[in-house]
């Protein structure tokens, strides 16, 4: 027999409570690990973007409001040299759907010279740059409506706009993107378009947004002052934002997700350190006379102090491993696809969000223990003895 | 197997609730030569207790001196008297005090936790202590799977186990019934014959003052007689007889 053994035996001293704990502790870190992710897989796109430079520029009233195409031109203009900005990208709101269905893709017109320049993230090979060069109808594909649609290379699908004129366009899959970040995306070329709204009566080759793709982030901070200050006081005044600044647009239309989610976090470790906090001195409360006797027979205050708080420590961390282990197991073995949740495509497994949960309950675990572990190490053997008799 | 005497000598005890002083014992002196059976009574308040727990390293005295063997208790601070405890005091409570979640045999091997010990030899000794009070075929059995009795059996074989030299009984047979009490009795009373344990009882029982070789009265903090029984109770008594 080791102490070990004793700590895990008093914790089924009472099963139904020691059983209550543990889903106490167990439901919120299941709830912390998919918030964390959350949290982890915005962050990582976060991280992604901030990398890969690129400027927006849309209309400072409204996205909805286009731009006329030739400020593409102006804006390069801003930098001859190219010494701060790779390549601009005009792009169109398409809003298309496959027909007989409810979902809008998130599909958008972009200029065809300048495409896998601004997003050079869509890993396009030469090859499929001259294949998207060549074919008016090219369109470049996330993973996620591929798979939804059951798309692959080479396949011509249809969408219908959302947005007056409401046309019915096909196009060629020339490629399937596959990083995360892309992967709710469909981009086609906007001559394509442009041409289409004009066969329709409605010839105005506008953007919504000119993404510009800049060298280094001293350079996107300069070009966001410089193209403001470019068409200020102008019918066409633009806003310029980093491409986390424009995503943070749309998720924050439902509310500050990340701060809510990290809040809901920090809410889950308090109640669960109260939770547990509260069974201990239920249990130590109960168990004074034997923990007296413990010292009665040779156990030091420090000893029984570690007892006491490594009850504490392993009923958390049963309590974590039981809530997290299948949560991440599931997240692994079933990642959540299609989700189109802002710049969220999907939500897989963060082992950081793992980690760090069974790290905040051996926290918990010592915060919930501290105060029992204190109240036992001090314990006045003779007083607690003498309330047995 | 060990023993040792105690020697108490001028010790007051005083107790400090809300400010207000409580006086215990008063310049109490008591002297056990190793290897006897004395037995504490006197009413509530009397003191009882507060001397058990002086000799067994559990309070310290306000003033006055303990000694047990070689061992000057009121010069140790807490972590040497718990030390001194585990090796030389065995304590037996009125309430048992088993861990209910732990089998009798593994209460019995709590104390030896303490020590630089084999496993094997942990479970050598346990099983010499539950000979010793006859429990070797309840060893894997729960305390809520022993009569009160047994229970009793397990505590003193938990006392004995580390081979202490003193032996300290605050009310062993208080919940007990008569013939189990006996039993209890005649245990401790074997403690002492066969193995030259130091047993120092607290009872208000008159039949089981009769185990005991000395029978000290105390009476508000204060030592007020004592009775020397030439023939005690016990197992080996009645066999010598």
């Amino acid at each position: 027999m080791t102490l070990t053994y004793v700590l895990m035996q008093n914790l089924r001293r009472n099963p139904l409570r020691m059983g209550l704990t543990v889903i106490a502790f167990a439901l919120p870190m299941a709830v912390f690990v998919a918030a964390i992710s959350f949290v982890v897989a915005l962050a990582r796109v976060g991280a992604h973007n901030e990398a890969q430079l690129r400027l927006g520029v849309h209309h400072k009233q409204t996205l909805t409001n286009p731009l006329p195409e030739a400020l593409r031109r102006r804006i390069e203009g801003l930098d001859p040299d190219r010494a701060r900005l790779a390549a601009v990208c005009g792009m169109r709101w398409f809003g298309g759907r496959v027909p007989e269905t409810q979902n809008t893709l998130t599909s958008l017109a972009a200029d065809v010279d300048t495409f896998h320049i601004v997003y050079s993230d869509t890993d396009m090979t030469p090859e499929e740059v001259v294949a998207w060069q060549r074919d008016r109808t090219a369109c470049v594909v996330g993973r996620n409506p591929a798979t939804t649609y059951g798309w692959k290379l080479g396949d011509r699908v249809t969408l219908e706009s959302t947005v007056p004129p409401y046309l019915a366009l096909e196009f060629h899959i020339v490629k399937v993107m596959d990083n995360a970040e892309r992967a709710n995306f469909f981009y086609f070329r906007r001559d394509y378009l442009d041409e289409s709204r004009k066969a329709a009566g409605f010839d105005d080759p506008r953007c919504n947004i000119f993404w510009v793709k800049c060298r280094s982030a001293a350079a996107l901070r300069s070009l966001q002052q410089d193209i403001d200050a470019l068409f200020a006081h102008t019918p066409d005044e633009t806003k310029s934002e980093d491409e986390n600044a424009f995503a943070a647009n749309f998720t924050q239309a439902a509310g500050d997700l990340p701060g809510l989610m990290q809040a809901m976090a920090v809410v889950v470790v308090v109640v669960v350190a109260l939770v547990a906090g509260n069974t201990m001195m239920m249990s130590i409360r109960e168990r004074t006379r034997e923990l007296a006797v413990f010292k009665a027979i040779g156990f030091q205050s420090s000893r029984v102090f570690t007892i006491v708080l490594g009850e504490s420590v392993l009923l958390a961390m049963i309590g974590s491993v039981i809530g997290v282990l299948p949560t991440a197991a599931l997240l692994y073995a079933f990642p959540v696809r299609g989700l189109s949740f802002g710049p969220i495509s999907g939500l897989e497994v963060s082992w950081v969000a793992v980690v760090g949960s069974m790290v905040i309950s051996l926290a918990v675990g010592l915060l919930a223990g501290i105060w029992p572990a204190m109240r036992a190490m001090r314990l006045h053997t003779t007083d607690a003895l003498r309330r047995v008799a | 197997m060990s023993s040792a005497d105690i020697d108490v000598r001028n010790v007051h005890k005083i107790y400090h609730k809300d400010r207000i002083e409580i006086p215990v014992l008063m310049g109490l002196g008591l002297k056990i030569d190793a290897g006897q059976f004395v037995v504490l009574m006197g009413p509530s308040g009397s003191g009882k207790s507060t001397l058990l727990h002086l000799i067994g390293g559990l309070d310290a005295p306000t003033s006055g001196s303990v000694r047990v063997g070689e061992a000057q208790l009121e010069t140790m601070s807490e972590r040497q008297l718990t030390a001194w405890r585990s090796r030389h005091v065995g304590f037996i409570f009125q309430m048992y005090h088993l861990v209910p979640v732990l089998t009798a045999a593994q209460n019995i091997e709590l104390p030896l936790l303490l020590f630089p010990m084999s496993s094997a030899e942990r479970r050598q000794r346990v099983n010499t202590a539950l000979d010793i009070v006859g429990l070797g075929d309840r060893s894997d059995h729960r305390p809520n799977q022993l009569s009160g009795g047994q229970e009793q059996r397990v505590a003193i074989a938990r006392a004995i186990v580390t081979d202490p030299d003193v032996i300290l009984a605050d009310e062993p047979t208080g919940d007990l019934d008569a013939t189990t009490s006996g039993e209890i009795l005649d245990l401790l009373s074997l403690l002492n014959s066969d193995f030259g344990k130091t047993i120092l009882m607290v009872t208000h029982d008159p039949r089981a003052a009769s185990y005991g070789r000395r029978t000290v009265h105390l009476e508000k903090g204060v030592l007020q007689r004592e009775e020397i029984n030439a023939n005690p109770r016990g197992a080996a008594a009645a066999l010598a007889s």
